[in-house]
């Protein structure tokens, strides 16, 4: 599964999704499709769950808001974990990845 | 008359390095994408002129980012017009106007939810705020830019509403100020 545009590219291989590029969508309508493909993963209830974002240089408040959004609907399946890898030289994961944490004690996440 | 939220206020002075631009409504429609070229242009504008001792790769980042949000809702709760953004650094503050008409039932929208906004912890709002979203389908997200800002990126927001300043509508100017890493 992939989606790809001029700005950004999502895509998944196997249970992990990766991001790349530039998301500034301009709100959940927007990010809908993500969140689509971001779903099918889940409901696959693999093991772990990878998000990987270490390509993903900007992401707007909406887009932090799907991010999080998905984090809350793993939370509600114990026995699927998942695992954030985000990039030190990127600034607004250092600032903001750290809220999914919160929101998700059990979540793994790696800035690296 | 005037009424103003949280922290209205520049300090910046005859030293700063100034930037401003209006962005023209018409006859080109302004769009969602203009927001992104805009903040793009500005955090790489001013991290130029950085002094020794700021990192430039983070302030590029944050002043683009808190560009890109308030500009964001300038164009989506834009009532017409042109919008106006004033923004200049000095030593380690970059400081933030951008200025807007909206109608005026917005404009009371947008005073009540400042007034609950300013008086939480802006990190415990915004997981109060995720988590709300999550609940509410038809939830937009909106909000989130603002708790952002002030919560991760640790910036100084204020808000000030001058309804006699344009012939319809009020006239919003939003400021943000953020110290550089």
């Amino acid at each position: 599964m992939e989606i790809s545009t001029n700005d950004y590219r999502v895509w998944t291989e196997g249970s992990a999704i990766h991001y790349e590029g530039t998301m500034r969508l301009s709100g959940t309508d927007a990010y809908a499709p993500i969140l689509e493909i971001m779903h099918a993963v889940l409901e696959a209830k693999p093991e772990v769950i990878t998000l990987d974002l270490t390509g993903l240089e900007f992401l707007n408040s909406s887009g932090i808001n799907l991010l999080a959004k998905f984090t809350i609907e793993i939370r509600k399946q114990p026995d699927v974990g998942v695992r954030v890898l985000g990039s030190k030289s990127i600034p607004w994961q250092s600032k903001s990845l750290r809220n999914l944490q919160r929101l998700h004690p059990a979540l793994e996440l790696t800035i690296s | 008359m005037v009424e103003d939220f949280g922290q209205a206020v520049v300090s910046n002075g005859g030293n700063a390095t100034r930037f401003c631009l209006t962005l023209r409504a018409e006859p080109l429609e302004l769009s969602w994408h203009h927001c992104g070229v805009t903040s793009d242009f500005l955090g790489e504008y001013f991290s130029r002129s950085c002094g020794r001792g700021i990192d430039a790769v983070d302030a590029r980042h944050s002043i683009s980012y808190m560009i890109n949000e308030i500009l964001e809702n300038a164009v989506k709760f834009r009532h017409g017009g042109d919008i106006e953004i004033r923004s200049s650094l000095e030593e380690d503050l970059f400081e933030i106007q951008i200025v807007n008409c909206v109608d005026p039932e917005t404009a009371t929208k947008f005073q009540t939810h400042l007034a609950g906004l300013l008086e939480r912890e802006p990190g415990e709002l915004l997981l109060e705020r995720i988590e709300e979203n999550a609940l509410n389908p038809e939830s937009s997200g909106s909000g989130l830019g603002l708790l952002t800002l002030m919560s991760d990126y640790g910036a100084k927001m204020g808000w000030s509403f001058a309804s006699e300043r344009v012939s319809e509508g009020v006239e919003l100017t939003t400021y943000a100020s953020l110290r550089l890493a």
